[in-house]
């Protein structure tokens, strides 16, 4: 029994796409509207008007802005991210580093955000208005009220500065004394992680929980829930198996959002933690006007975004039939 | 003249007639915040910081331009050595001076910056969020309502070309267009933050118009404006109050992500900047007093909204 018809995923597909063209020629237009330029930290006042523009030949920028952003769009079709003035490498090379650096960090807050999250959630809702979900609720509002690199800061504080058990920066310890091996390096990168994680997780669980709760509290209301009580099924089976599995619909929209605040925590926590990913590569890029470099990042994060949205849709369907998508065609 | 005078007390007890009501429902949702314990707080810690902000010569021990040791200005002498040593100096209750939390490096009051640094978080909180619910909610109610119909898709087209921009980098990039002043800067995170108040808000309205009383108004004649705002948007209204207060703690935490990293009017006071300053000096790790204080008036402000608009979302849908 499909929910989602064929055409209509087709069709998702080919707006996404087209989505995804349409924030490419945006950013082209907005980090070029941007003052300065990268070409102002490789020039310098001895060199001769010529010098100067064989560097701007070279980079293309001599070429009109619309050839320069029908070259951008041609090439980005086919894979071409270009090279990046500042780090002096390929772009995708420099992608392909980073994104996965990012992706072990936020990857696993997210996957702890979401199975703290919501569980916290559907106790607090089911049992809402009691002492408990009271005072559980308002010190998780704290917690999520904290400024991102100030409770890291805190925490840096506690574990690396007074009791010295954890690392505080870098993803690698940085003149190792023990060989390279998968053994190793696995264990060097949870030591590392260990700090950055704690941190943003001590935040990033809350917002799952701010959709469960609601959600969950909502459900209890239904038919369905009255049902299964009524049929005598225990309280732990009604919440678990009958009021949280339909609960959990908002929160499936709700990890989307936290996808986007995954690279926004980046930005803050990668700079804090000197973690060599995404966020710490696009701040840079842009502060540096290195346009090739901020057009890749923006792109890949991006095109992740817009997969996870097309994806999502297709799984709401599943997860409310009520809800029927591409019908009427 | 006597006439005149009973005429006008007529209409006046008319026009009490008619708000009779209203004002009942507002005292009655009035008792029902005053139940929750924790919007009680937030408004408190909301009250208290709207005085600071309007009022931080009555609250502050000293002006802005107060230096340790010195005074206030005009200054007749400088700083020696040995006192610019002592920097950021911890709390002091008089000897050598008079500064309750403490001073930054240099020698200005952390309680006085504190407190007059109020203004710009509340300025930032309010309006990002005022702004930005009042993009996010219609949009969203009128693309959840029309579903699967062009205006929907055109709406949320949009918004999917927006939330393709991750939020502080694209803020960042904005703000770098359009100058580092406080004002570009809610302006940029309004434009970045309406999304989530429009996709929440979709979602629901998906969900509220399969519902049995939204078949009844189309059946008994509503039109569709009647029903989006009559019979939906009471139902997405209590939403939308937990996400104005939930855009406006972000906008403060966000302007505060801003500063941390070098985008903020330097010239203004702000929690964010006295922060960022800790870090360009180096003394994170060694002044307590100078590094916890403004993060924790960050996060008192950001939770006092987020508790008057959790509460407020139990007093417009009472459901105990």
């Amino acid at each position: 029994m499909t929910r989602i018809s064929g055409r209509y995923l087709a069709k998702r597909i080919v707006v996404s796409y087209l989505t995804l063209l349409v924030i490419m020629s945006l950013l082209f237009v907005l980090l070029r509207s941007m003052p300065g330029s990268f070409i102002t930290s490789m020039i310098n006042p001895q060199m001769t008007r010529e010098q100067i523009e064989r560097i701007r030949e070279t980079w293309g920028l001599n070429e009109p802005l619309w050839r320069q952003y029908v070259q951008f769009m041609i090439n980005y079709q086919t894979g071409d991210f270009g090279r990046s003035p500042t780090y002096s490498t390929a772009v995708s090379e420099l992608m392909l580093r980073r994104l996965p650096r990012t992706l072990i960090l936020f990857g696993s807050t997210f996957i702890v955000g979401y199975i703290v999250g919501p569980l916290v959630g559907m106790y607090l809702g089911w049992w809402r208005g009691s002492n408990k979900d009271k005072s559980i609720f308002s010190s998780s509002l704290l917690m999520y009220s904290m400024p991102s690199f100030w409770i890291a800061w805190l925490f840096i504080w506690l574990f690396n500065y007074h009791l010295g058990w954890l690392p505080s920066s870098y993803m690698f310890t940085q003149f190792p004394e023990f060989e390279w091996t998968a053994f190793t390096v696995m264990r060097d990168v949870l030591y590392h992680l260990a700090l950055p994680l704690l941190s943003v997780s001590f935040i990033g669980w809350v917002g799952a929980m701010l959709i469960m709760r609601p959600s969950m509290n909502n459900v209890t209301e239904e038919g369905y829930v009255f049902l299964a009580r009524a049929k005598g099924l225990s309280e732990r089976t009604v919440m678990l198996k009958h009021a949280a599995r339909n609960a959990l619909i908002p929160v499936a929209t709700g990890a989307i959002v936290g996808l986007a605040f995954i690279i926004d925590g980046a930005v803050v926590i990668e700079n804090v933690f000197s973690w060599p990913g995404m966020g710490q590569l696009i701040v840079n890029a842009v502060l540096s006007r290195d346009f090739p470099v901020a057009q890749a990042a923006f792109f890949v994060i991006a095109a992740l975004i817009v997969v996870m949205r097309l994806f999502t849709d297709v799984v709401y369907t599943y997860l409310d039939p009520r809800i029927k998508f591409g019908e009427g065609e | 003249m006597a006439t005149e005078r009973s005429d006008d007390r007529s209409t006046l007890e008319a026009a009490r007639k008619r708000w009779e009501p209203r004002f009942e429902r507002l005292r009655s949702g009035w008792s029902r915040f005053t139940e929750h314990r924790m919007g009680v707080v937030g408004l408190f810690i909301f009250v208290v910081y709207v005085l600071w902000a309007l009022f931080p010569g009555v609250f502050a021990p000293h002006s802005t331009q107060w230096v340790a040791y010195l005074g206030e200005p005009p200054f007749d002498a400088r700083l020696s050595a040995e006192q610019i040593e002592t920097l950021p100096h911890p709390p002091a209750f008089g000897d050598p001076f008079f500064a309750p939390l403490g001073t930054n490096s240099d020698g200005q009051g952390v309680l006085t910056l504190l407190i007059y640094s109020a203004y710009n978080a509340m300025y930032i909180g309010l309006a990002a969020g005022l702004l930005s619910t009042l993009v996010g909610v219609p949009l969203g109610l009128i693309s959840g309502f029309y579903g699967d119909t062009w205006i929907d898709e055109t709406i949320q087209r949009f918004v999917d070309i927006m939330y393709g921009l991750p939020f502080l980098p694209f803020l960042i990039v904005l703000v770098a267009i359009r100058g580092m002043s406080t004002t570009n800067i809610i302006i940029g995170i309004a434009v970045t933050s309406w999304l989530n108040n429009c996709i929440v808000i979709r979602g629901e309205t998906l969900s509220l118009k399969e519902r049995s009383y939204v078949e009844s108004a189309k059946v008994a004649g509503a039109s569709d404006t009647r029903i989006i705002f009559r019979h939906i948007m009471p139902n997405v209204l209590p939403l939308s109050f937990v996400y104005l207060a939930q855009d406006a703690a972000g906008a403060i935490l966000a302007q505060a992500s801003l500063a941390y990293l070098g985008l903020a009017d330097f010239t203004s006071l702000s929690w964010g900047i006295m922060l960022r300053n800790i870090q360009n000096s180096g003394y994170v790790f060694q002044a307590w007093w100078w590094l916890i204080p403004p993060g924790l008036a960050l996060m008192l402000l950001a939770a006092a909204f987020y508790f008057i608009g959790f509460s407020m979302e139990d007093v417009t849908n009472p459901q105990q």
